[in-house]
């Protein structure tokens, strides 16, 4: 992994296909259908141009490649796709230029999914997701950026305000309401 | 089985029974199809053969694994014999397979061809039903039912004769359209070859030398061009365009218009002169662009035939009214700037569509910035650059500064083989063409780098394989599998950074090459569209035009006596041109030396009494086939039977329901619709709804 890497995704490692031999037993057939499932195009009709790599502004800067992403999805290598997928800035640069129509910024968004109904839940989701659950925003307030702001005579973030309370529980409802808090193992978090 | 309701009978003369020519009932013989297990793997047989022998009418049901066999027909003309049978049920295959086959079956055995009915089991139930064996089986009793009770009303039908004119036209003068034309012309039928540019040659006239062995392109296709335009049956109408086609098979009537070039063809001996004089200088389109011409011009050296043209657009004398300098120069007296277009009529038996294809244009704002940056060439412009009567004389520049270039990219699948712009195909040559041109470059040039961007190769031909290894091993030519994401120019050098994806190496790569070149794809040429209509011809997804059949009738179009021949059908190579030419030229001359064709008699029909002569079907017929005659009662509508295609539309539209479709009149349909409502016990859904309500009551 790239120093690049380390900085922009703490917590987060490619799992690299080390088997000299990839047997049957690891590869899941319906792979594909289930992305679709999920909201994704057909990844079987790529056609491997590597358009997408060269387009995609994450794979400049650290080892990730949206093309082998997609290939491993076509071939069914599920347990390699699961964990770096959010490294994707979702841009849609990839879809742009793709000749065989997929979008693989959708794909990589239902690989998301995906990985979240596995229980492959990376610790910074659960912790903007608490953060959401807490002040109605998922980046934490921060005192750095207040001052900021009020240097340049901005208005006050807006958890600032009393009244955001009353956002913040319907914020809460939503998510308890929807299960989202349960599927991310954060109800405890979660206010009533 | 229940009689179908009347339906735009006169009901006076409505006879009680159904209409049928023999005075006995129907004796019908239905003949169930296995097609192996195509049919019965899926459909329970002997299920369906029982349950159609009960069906009044039916004197004999059969059962064959292959009725299509010679067995399977002997089976049905001896039963046709030994039960007296007056009219067939086939339940098999599409009608498009085998329809003829049974017909001509069961006219050895004494019966009107046109008394068979074919019931589809195969494409229309057990295909598409193959998981529900149980409700196939049923639907397709269903399905042999209704065929049973349309074939208790099929009628003896006639098929005509017509002559056939014993020339041909050929519309395209590309390597295709030479070569149907020197074909047929070689079988002693007169041709028309019509081209719409000055000369004929097409696009392999622009080409430098072809793949895989490197012939020269022009040199071996000029022979053939010299040859037709000396050929005594062939008639060159260069510079023209088709108007307009109508008629039928064997006797289509073509309207041509001939271009005014502003010169007498029969006086211009091709010296030159005029254009010498000539002050106007212009881009060469034969050239790409790259080469100039003057405003009176002929496209290359070549050009055949070698009659000079003024292009109206860029000659002064048609913008001042003033200049003549060619007329002054030309000592022959050919030129003639108040010459005017003419509409030449011609009367054909067959036609070949040869009308080609034109290169994709890269897209204004695309990747590959082809309108941005001078050193980004087209494959066909490259061709041209390495040409030896090119505008350089056969030396490869880079187009900004004159310079040879030393590195040299190939870019392909530009426009082919990409969903986002509707080109999903495969261009078929442009893996071989670029290979073909890294080779020449580096035998100019041995020193210069050259690398091909590719996607996956395409080296299927004779000969192509060897090519591909050829330019890899002993040329050095570097393959890159990525498709390139980025072109960014340095404007010092106005080199040109390819950053592409080397998906063998999983690393994004960056380099520097002096030109660029798109290996652009095919895609139908721009007047094929007009032709088509013009033809009725369709279109497949592509926007090529379709074939009547793809794997058995491949040269064939929907239109009889219409013919497909070269790029027109979709992209191929010169061999496959010319193959599919000699193909099409065959397929034509086989309708003419028959000197007469059969006309299917599966066409509309008039009935004078009820037609009122509102000229509906005239408006609504896509063929052009009722016509409007003057008889005792009147203006009445009639149909030219050669020229109607038997598709119903006027049928339907017909207020009055005075015409009527032969073999799908509405007595026929109404009782094919009734039987599929019957129920087992024989009732109407009407019927069993009602009786189902008196239940529950």
């Amino acid at each position: 992994m790239g120093e690049a890497e380390k900085t922009f995704i703490s917590g987060l490692h490619e799992k690299l296909v080390e088997d000299k031999v990839i047997d049957e037993s690891q590869l899941e057939p319906d792979f594909a259908k289930e992305i679709v499932k999920h909201g994704g195009k057909d990844v079987m009709t790529c056609l491997q141009c590597g358009n997408c790599t060269g387009v995609c502004p994450i794979s400049l800067k650290i080892d990730y490649k949206t093309r082998s992403i997609i290939k491993f999805c076509q071939f069914g290598l599920k347990k390699f796709t699961l964990e770096t997928r959010w490294v994707c800035a979702t841009c849609y640069r990839c879809y742009e230029h793709c000749p065989a129509d997929i979008n693989p910024a959708e794909v990589m968004i239902a690989l998301r999914h995906i990985a979240i109904k596995e229980g492959v839940i990376p610790p910074f989701i659960r912790m903007a997701a608490m953060t959401l659950v807490n002040y109605g925003q998922s980046i934490k307030p921060d005192p750095e950026i207040e001052r900021v702001r009020r240097e340049l005579e901005l208005e006050d973030m807006p958890s600032r305000n009393p009244e955001f309370a009353k956002v913040v529980r319907e914020i809460n409802l939503l998510i308890r309401s929807t299960g989202y808090d349960k599927l991310i193992g954060i109800e405890s978090e979660v206010k009533k | 089985m229940s009689s179908p309701e009347p339906l735009g009978e006169n009901d006076a003369e409505r006879p009680q029974e159904p209409r049928r020519k023999t005075s006995q009932a129907p004796r019908i013989g239905v003949f169930v199809c296995h097609c192996g297990s195509n049919i019965a793997g899926t459909v329970d047989m002997p299920k369906v053969t029982e349950a159609v022998e009960k069906v009044p009418g039916v004197v004999v049901a059969k059962e064959n694994k292959y009725t299509c066999s010679d067995l399977g027909q002997d089976e049905i003309i001896k039963a046709i014999k030994e039960n007296d049978v007056d009219r067939v049920v086939v339940a098999a295959c599409s009608p498009r397979m085998h329809e003829p086959t049974f017909r001509s079956c069961i006219k050895e055995a004494g019966l009107n061809p046109y008394m068979l009915q074919m019931v589809n089991l195969r494409e229309q139930c057990s295909w598409v039903h193959s998981r529900e064996k149980e409700k196939a089986t049923e639907k397709a009793a269903d399905l042999v039912k209704m065929g049973i009770a349309k074939a208790a009303r099929l009628e003896p039908l006639e098929a005509r004769e017509v002559p056939v004119e014993q020339s041909s036209l050929v519309i395209g003068g590309g390597v295709a359209g030479i070569q149907a034309a020197l074909d047929l012309a070689q079988m002693g039928f007169k041709v028309y070859l019509v081209e719409s540019e000055p000369s004929i040659g097409g696009r392999m006239a622009q080409l430098d030398k072809t793949f895989p062995t490197g012939d020269c392109a022009i040199c071996i296709l000029a022979p053939k061009m010299v040859e037709l335009s000396r050929h005594p049956n062939i008639t060159l109408l260069s510079y023209s365009e088709v108007e307009d086609v109508t008629g039928f098979i064997g006797n289509y009537d073509v309207k041509i218009r001939r271009k005014a070039r502003y010169v007498v063809e029969d006086k211009c001996v091709g010296c030159g002169e005029c254009a010498d004089a000539c002050p106007v200088k212009v881009d060469n389109k034969f050239d790409m662009g790259f080469g100039k011409r003057k405003a009176i011009y002929v496209p290359f050296p070549q050009a055949v035939p070698l009659k000079y043209t003024i292009d109206r657009e860029n000659c002064i004398y048609f913008k001042t009214g003033k200049c003549k300098s060619c007329v002054k120069a030309c000592a022959n007296e050919a030129i003639d700037h108040e010459m005017e277009d003419e509409i030449v009529d011609v009367k054909v038996g067959t036609i070949i569509c040869a009308t080609g294809f034109d290169i994709y244009v890269p897209m204004k704002r695309g990747v590959y910035k082809y309108w941005e940056y001078q050193n980004v060439i087209t494959g066909l412009e490259l061709e041209r650059l390495l040409n030896a009567s090119g505008p350089t004389g056969g030396h490869l520049i880079r187009p900004s500064d004159g310079e040879t270039p030393r590195r040299v990219a190939f870019i392909q699948c530009v426009g082919s083989r990409n969903k986002k712009i509707g080109t999903d195909y495969c261009s078929r040559v442009c893996c071989m063409y670029s290979m073909k041109n890294a080779q020449i470059i580096k035998e100019h040039e041995p020193d210069t780098e050259i690398a091909v961007y590719y996607n996956d190769i395409r080296a299927f031909g004779k000969g192509f394989e060897e090519l591909y290894h050829r330019v890899r091993e002993e040329y050095g030519i570097e393959f890159i599998r990525g498709r390139p994401a980025k072109l960014s120019e340095n404007p010092e050098t106005n080199s040109i950074t390819i950053r592409a994806e080397e998906t063998l190496l999983n690393k994004i790569t960056e380099r520097e090459f002096d030109l660029i070149v798109l290996s652009t794809g095919l895609k139908p040429s721009e007047g094929s569209l007009k032709i088509g209509k013009i033809l009725s011809l369709s279109l497949s997804p592509d926007g090529f035009f379709m074939e009547a059949h793809p794997k058995l009738r491949p040269v064939d179009t929907a239109v009889e006596g219409i013919y497909l021949a070269g790029c027109a059908q979709g992209p191929k190579d010169i061999p496959d041109s010319v193959a599919q030419a000699k193909a099409a030229a065959a397929s034509a001359a086989s309708i003419m030396s028959g000197k007469k064709v059969k006309i299917e008699p599966l066409t509309a029909l008039v009935d004078e009494e009820l037609c009122i002569g509102c000229e509906l079907c005239v408006d609504m017929c896509p063929y052009g086939a009722p016509e409007m005659v003057e008889s005792e009662k009147g203006t009445r509508a009639r149909i030219v039977e050669a020229l109607c295609h038997g598709c119903g539309t006027c049928v339907a539209a017909c207020p009055q329901k005075a015409i009527k479709a032969n073999q799908f009149t509405d007595e026929q349909i109404a009782s094919e619709i009734v039987s599929a409502l019957e129920g087992e016990d024989g009732a109407t859904g009407e019927e069993r709804k009602a009786s189902k309500k008196a239940e529950e009551a």
